[in-house]
């Protein structure tokens, strides 16, 4: 790696990885039995014999072809190709690396493309790809570096294996005198040398594949610029896909604000409506009737006949009032809705249209909230008296149905009749009120009316609302 | 009499008119607001004794009636008008007596029903006098948070909110059940303990209690 600051795996962790003997104490007294130096042996002895074959050629023959570069005509493109196989040779040790080692070294950008057509242009090219060279530099240091490791580490092996091999055969040799110790004494010497060596032969190998990697890292992977660059596109990515989020919260907080603002109307409205439909009903027909009586009590004396046609008139205008104050109350919430459900209220509604109604409810719908069903029943009533009014329809299919593979599940209703179709949605209308209210709950509102096809609303509300 | 409503509920122009009828009158004319100050805004047009109007008509279904009084009054400030209202509210009643209030009557629409009433109302008004509803009187006393009016008797207290309603003093003196000299009394004190000059005819001390009533309530 490059840098020390650079992406996953981090130092700290890829040296625990190769060589744990010289991160942790419990790695160190396990270095001969450890995995990672049985990869570490491996990787250097693999390591070794193929810097020096491969490794060696391809180092000697760059080298002489650069050598020739003075010689355009033969140095660029020999200079060109050894350096295309010293790529090759570097895509070979990254796969060998991550194979002996685990550790995977990316890839670096492929070979810059030449800045104009042409074979000398691309040759240049070839030339100036500085990972290619970064190779042949790894091919150099790799060659000396694994042969060192690979060296030393044979030795200490080799000397703690000379040394459990005195203890047997050194009894009678010239060096069995030799430090001036009686023989028990050399042998405990030896074998606890024996003992040293494997371990540090254990740890040296340990480091040595560290090295390796660590070098294979900075020379076969991307260059510094290359990492910078990546961190870069990667830092702006997130800022992009974080923008993108933001936005999304952005626009949800405008449809909230707007479906709010369409609640708090529709319910301004609603009320507005209830208080218009009492001004001018109730009220003024309880002020008749207060004069109907008035009139009555005035004339009970002197002109009974009149008296009686005031108090008739004060009883049809008494059961008029109620009658309509009956219909008000369940513009405002109908009761059957509470106590009987939306199946039964669509039914109830269907009954009192004086266009054919034909309500088909699939399932049962009792998972929806009650202020769902309240908006499915509301809708359904005023498309109703809006066909009734408008439509010229035959007949009303009205559709009530329970949406669970959505998540969360929706309730949906739909209205459609086969009238004269071209209905809007003009502000201010029902419609348009239901529409907030639909939305401030959360939920779709379709609406399709091709002129002369018919009308279909189909309205969606999440359950849980 | 020949009386004009402006009322835009049909059930309620019914039996208006059949009581007023039934009383004598004859009822000229009738339609919303805007209809009427369209039909008696031209200068020769033939005035009726009365006008009795609604407040909310179409078109907006605002204070229409309210508006057409208003400005039929600063056209022919002689027209005995009458305005009957769903809701009786003090900021209407002082634009509707700015300019005076002569023949100028202002009462629930509900009073309609008690029909006596009603018709009192249409004969003072009609006759030249004041009517503000009990309603209006009270809101605008109910701004007074005591101390004003505690220079006023209980008693005293009662005669200027029937004052205010424009009712004479044969009137209170009705109402009250005492005899027409007490009042007189009454009266005196209440427009000397409000500094208020004494007033010969009812509507002009209407006018001036309701002024002191609105200029000295705390809002």
């Amino acid at each position: 790696m490059t840098s020390d600051d650079g992406p996953a795996p981090p130092l700290r962790t890829l040296a625990e990885h190769v060589a744990p003997a010289l991160t942790s104490g419990a790695g160190f007294l396990r270095a001969p039995f450890h995995p990672a130096t049985r990869r570490a042996v491996a990787a250097l002895a693999v390591g070794w014999v193929w810097h020096l074959t491969a490794g060696l050629v391809l180092w000697i023959l760059v080298l002489v072809s650069a050598g020739l570069v003075p010689a355009l005509g033969i140095g660029v493109p020999a200079l060109a190709f050894w350096l295309g196989i010293a790529r090759r040779f570097g895509t070979a040790e990254r796969a060998r690396v991550a194979r002996q080692t685990g550790v995977r070294v990316p890839a670096p950008r492929p070979a810059p493309a030449p800045h104009r057509p042409g074979v000398w242009s691309r040759l240049w090219a070839s030339v100036r790809d500085d990972r290619a060279w970064a190779t042949a530099l790894y091919a150099f240091l790799g060659m000396l570096t694994s042969s060192l490791f690979f060296g030393a580490v044979t030795a200490l092996a080799a000397a703690a294996v000379a040394a459990v091999i005195f203890t047997f055969v050194g009894r009678d040799t010239a060096l069995a005198g030799w430090p001036g110790l009686p023989w028990p004494a050399t042998v405990v010497g030896a074998l606890a040398g024996a003992v040293v060596l494997v371990w540090a032969a254990a740890a040296l190998a340990q480091y040595g594949s560290y090295l390796m990697v660590r070098l294979a890292g900075a020379l076969l992977g991307p260059s510094a610029t290359e990492l910078a660059r990546a961190r870069a596109a990667a830092a702006e990515r997130e800022t992009r896909v974080a923008e993108a989020a933001a936005h999304t919260a952005r626009e949800r907080a405008v449809v909230l604000t707007e479906s709010r603002t369409a609640a708090i109307s529709a319910a301004d409205n609603e009320r507005r409506r209830i208080e218009r439909d009492l001004h001018d009903g109730a009220q003024q027909r309880l002020v008749a009737l207060g004069v109907e009586l008035g009139v009555a009590r005035r004339l009970a004396d002197k002109d009974p006949e009149h008296a009686v046609a005031a108090l008739e008139l004060a009883h049809r205008e008494i059961k008029e009032t109620l009658a309509e104050l009956r219909d008000l109350v369940r513009g405002i919430h109908p009761a059957v809705l509470s106590d009987r459900g939306l199946d039964a209220a669509l039914s109830a509604l269907a009954g009192r249209s004086p266009v054919p109604v034909r309500v088909e409810v699939s399932g049962d719908l009792t998972p929806a909230s009650p202020a769902a069903q309240a908006a499915a029943y509301f809708v359904v009533a005023e498309a109703l008296t809006n066909v009734a009014k408008h439509a010229a329809a035959d007949l009303v299919r009205v559709h009530a149905s329970l949406v669970p593979d959505d998540h969360p599940a929706r309730l949906r209703v739909a209205v459609s009749d086969d009238g004269r179709g071209g209905a809007e949605l003009s502000p201010g209308s029902g419609l348009a009120g239901l529409r907030g209210r639909v939305a401030a709950l959360d939920g779709t509102f379709e609406l399709d009316s091709p002129p002369g096809a018919g009308t279909r609303l189909t309205v969606e509300v999440p359950c849980a609302s | 009499m020949r009386i004009v409503i402006a009322e835009d509920s049909v059930l309620l122009l019914d039996g208006l008119t059949r009581l007023l009828v039934a009383e004598g009158h004859e009822v000229t004319g009738y339609g919303t607001a805007d209809q009427l100050v369209l039909a008696l805004s031209t200068p020769d047009a033939e005035l009726p004794d009365l006008l009795v109007t609604d407040v909310r008509m179409p078109p907006s279904h605002t204070d229409e009636g309210l508006r057409a009084a208003v400005h039929l009054r600063s056209l022919h400030p002689r027209l005995p008008v009458l305005v009957l209202s769903q809701y009786v509210e003090q900021s209407y009643a002082s634009e509707l007596f700015a300019r005076g209030a002569r023949g100028l009557g202002y009462v629930l629409k509900d009073r309609v029903a008690d029909v006596d009433e009603f018709l009192d109302a249409v004969a003072r008004v009609s006759g030249g006098g004041t009517v503000v509803d009990p309603e209006v009187v009270t809101q605008i006393i109910a701004r007074h948070p005591g101390s004003d009016l505690d220079v006023l008797t209980r008693r005293e207290r009662e005669v200027l909110a029937l004052m205010a309603e424009g009712r004479s003093n044969a009137a209170i003196a009705d109402r009250l059940v005492v005899g027409l000299a007490a009042v007189e009394k009454h009266v005196t004190n209440i427009l000397t303990k409000l500094g208020l000059p004494p007033a010969a005819d009812d509507h002009r001390r209407v006018l001036a209690v309701l002024r002191w009533l609105d200029q000295n309530g705390s809002r």
